[in-house]
């Protein structure tokens, strides 16, 4: 009877250290691989569009293509940030001591994908705007489920593969050509 | 009985070590890698900071052309350049002398050349030697490690045809100096190529793609917090902007912001007028007749181009070494006047594209092979190769290329570089770079892209072509220099859709030229020419006499 229960727990423990252990464990190395070309990816993006001036629909594809190759589903969120200088110059006719105030308003994601199917397929920016990205994981991945199984520390919407970079626009980009 | 608890603790026993390693391994590569993002990061911001530091010192000074201040104004972006990096670093606990070490060279590519920044031995003549010998006070010691310019390059390439012996020097844009022998006469000749172009003698017309490019009315800009508070007329002349005061003399603005009085004056005709951008066309059209006729150089085609040594050129490989320009077969004529010669994809400008390629790729690699022997950093230096796309940025604007290498990264060792141009400055007129104003008699008026969808029916003769440059804020200081103010030369505000954001321009076409053609009506094109030809004009240009230059408009 105590023999045959001690089987049972061998068996089952032999299992989760022969099977699970190693599974767990080789799950965790591709969401790290899978981390370092997502992050890789989000940068080459990013600063690409910065130095260019432009953000064009094939750029785009690339890299949701790149990033979509690691066999996850990913939630792509890029802000611009466009300046607009007008309201600097005002200030500046009124008090010539004083440097303009710049403003900023903000294109999301929708807009500016929006803009890219408009058969523009190209959004250019000029100098000064800024640019950024950032990329989580929305699917489940293999070792969040295997973690999530046995000890529930993550909670369900949680993500683990995750980039997001930024920063100046450094040079004018011309659209349409 | 107990053997799958022993299988399993001796497959843990050999599993967990490998895992554990493994697990490190990947750890490390990403540490590595986040680093390298980080310095590349970096290396971008520091090198956008020396540019900005550039185009900032160009714009707000009259004499940023002349090559004793360009030098100054390079050496202030490559100490930005220093301090940025430095500020960038100071949590990894890297310095900027430090950081200098790992610098093999910043390149500034120019309007018709480059300057390579970067550390050399400093050899002093026998003479100089001696004489400094017992000088312990002199600034520089024979053999010494200086961090400096390198004499400037040019992007220029000899060619050899039959007794046709010339070295053409190529720009930015259709800008070329010619210097040689050409069929058996001697030449030093420069100006800009353009086709399209006829010239009606008797009347002086000057007629470029259709339309008649002829005087425009004087320009106006505000300056400085003048008491006036009123806009002054203004020519531009070899770089230099002078200004007319209301009682008729005329004035220049110092580096420092306060005005310049010009003792002689310029001709009345200026006064309310500006005939730059007819003086561009007819220029050319000269230009081009001189090349054809006169020296003959219709022929020349890319096989022509040699090396110092005589032999051709090699070809232009890509980073996986597919040819990217093979001068012996591309063929093409340079002074091919009937194939557009302006437009981005002429045969000039493929070979003039290739032969700035040649020349800024062939001298870094020197450079950068060069720098392991004054370098004190036990790394062997080495050019990276660059991406097309960089070289895309670097071969139609002033740009900034800099190097970081041999810095421990962990697994590895950096070797990273970062190209950052820049398309708002005094260095060159591209296509891009002229904004067309609505109304010029409307302070609060737009000014808007050429491409504006709409645009080329709601201009009119009021409308002004403007440089880019010209949009920017400079300063003006008091004459005490107590406070500095700011001030826009133009109080024009930028379009919402076409400047501020460019939601609503014009697609599908290949180049400017082919979109202004495309309109049937022509007064957009002809502001845009003029303007374009006004402000190419106006630049400042090595190869001309200053004196004799500005003569032309005295009188």
């Amino acid at each position: 009877m105590g023999d045959s229960l001690i089987t049972i727990v061998a068996i089952v423990l032999a299992a989760i250290l022969m099977f699970v252990f190693p599974l767990m464990s080789m799950s965790d190395r591709t969401d790290d691989i899978s981390q370092l070309t997502v992050k890789t990816a989000t940068t080459e993006f990013v600063d690409n569009v910065r130095t260019t001036g432009r953000l064009s629909l094939a750029d785009y594809s690339a890299f949701e293509q790149e990033i979509h190759a690691t066999g996850n589903s990913y939630d792509i969120e890029m802000e611009v940030k466009v300046l607009d200088e007008n309201p600097g110059k005002k200030t500046t006719q009124a008090s010539s001591t004083k440097i303009g105030e710049n403003v900023y308003y903000s294109m999301y994601t929708s807009q500016i994908l929006e803009t890219l199917n408009q058969g523009n397929a190209v959004l250019a920016l000029k100098e000064g705007d800024m640019f950024s990205t950032s990329v989580r994981n929305t699917n489940t991945t293999l070792s969040q489920q295997l973690k999530n199984f046995f000890y529930t520390v993550a909670g369900n919407d949680t993500y683990t593969i995750a980039a997001e970079h930024g920063g100046y626009v450094t040079a004018n980009g011309s659209g349409g050509n | 009985m107990m053997k799958y608890q022993y299988l399993a603790v001796v497959f843990v026993i050999i599993m967990l070590p490998i895992s554990l390693v493994f697990s490190a391994y990947i750890g490390t590569q990403l540490d590595t890698l986040d680093l390298q993002i980080s310095y590349d990061t970096k290396l971008d911001n520091a090198t956008y900071d020396a540019i900005k530091a550039f185009q900032l010192n160009t714009v707000n000074s009259t004499t940023s052309d002349i090559v004793n201040s360009k030098i100054r104004d390079i050496e202030a972006a490559a100490n930005s350049f220093f301090t940025s990096i430095a500020t960038n670093f100071n949590m990894a606990g890297y310095n900027s002398d430090i950081l200098q070490q790992y610098v093999p060279a910043l390149v500034f590519t120019l309007y018709d050349g480059f300057y390579i920044y970067s550390p050399f031995e400093n050899t002093l003549d026998e003479e100089t030697r001696q004489q400094l010998q017992n000088n312990t006070s002199a600034t520089y010691v024979g053999g010494e490690r200086v961090t400096g310019l390198k004499p400037y390059i040019y992007y220029s390439c000899r060619y050899v045809q039959g007794t046709t012996d010339v070295v053409i020097t190529y720009s930015l844009d259709n800008y070329v100096t010619i210097q040689g022998q050409a069929n058996g006469k001697k030449i030093n000749d420069a100006g800009y190529l353009l086709s399209n172009l006829t010239y009606n003698a008797s009347s002086g017309t000057v007629t470029y793609r259709g339309v008649e490019i002829s005087e425009e009315p004087a320009l106006k800009e505000y300056i400085g917090n003048d008491s006036n508070g009123g806009q002054y007329t203004y020519i531009k002349i070899n770089g230099v902007k002078y200004y007319r005061e209301n009682d008729g003399t005329w004035f220049t603005i110092t580096t420092s912001g306060t005005k310049q009085p010009q003792s002689e004056s310029f001709n009345a005709y200026y006064n309310d007028f500006n005939d730059m951008g007819y003086r561009y066309y007819k220029e050319a059209y000269d230009f081009q007749n001189r090349i054809v006729n006169e020296y003959g150089l219709g022929s020349l085609t890319s096989a022509n181009a040699v090396d110092q040594n005589g032999n051709p050129l090699t070809n232009i490989q890509d980073d996986e070494g597919n040819i990217i320009y093979n001068f012996m077969g591309a063929n093409d004529r340079i002074f091919n006047f009937s194939d557009d010669i302006e437009e981005p994809d002429s045969d000039f400008n493929n070979h003039r594209i290739a032969v700035i390629r040649y020349v800024v790729e062939n001298n870094l690699a020197v450079a950068l092979a060069n720098y392991n022997r004054v370098g004190t950093v036990t790394y062997e230096f080495a050019m990276p190769k660059l991406a097309e796309e960089d070289w895309d940025k670097i071969l139609n604007n002033v740009c900034l290329i800099s190097f970081l290498q041999g810095l421990s990264i962990g697994g590895k060792i950096y070797n990273g570089y970062s190209v950052i141009n820049n398309n708002k400055n005094e260095e060159v007129v591209t296509e891009n770079s002229i904004y067309i104003v609505q109304n010029r008699n409307n302070i609060n008026s737009e000014y808007h892209r050429v491409t504006h969808t709409g645009l080329f029916d709601s201009v009119d003769n009021n409308s002004l072509g403007v440089f880019n440059v010209d949009f920017e804020r400079k300063t003006f200081g008091s004459a005490q220099r107590e406070t500095t103010f700011y001030y826009y030369p133009h109080y024009y505000l930028g379009c919402y859709t076409c400047y501020v954001a460019q939601t609503n321009t014009a697609t599908g076409y290949s180049n400017i030229y082919d979109y202004l053609d495309s309109g049937s009506n022509k007064t957009l094109a002809k502001i845009y020419y003029t303007a374009l030809g006004r402000e190419r004009y106006s630049m400042y240009k090595v190869f001309r006499n200053p004196d004799d230059h500005i003569a032309q408009f005295r009188t």
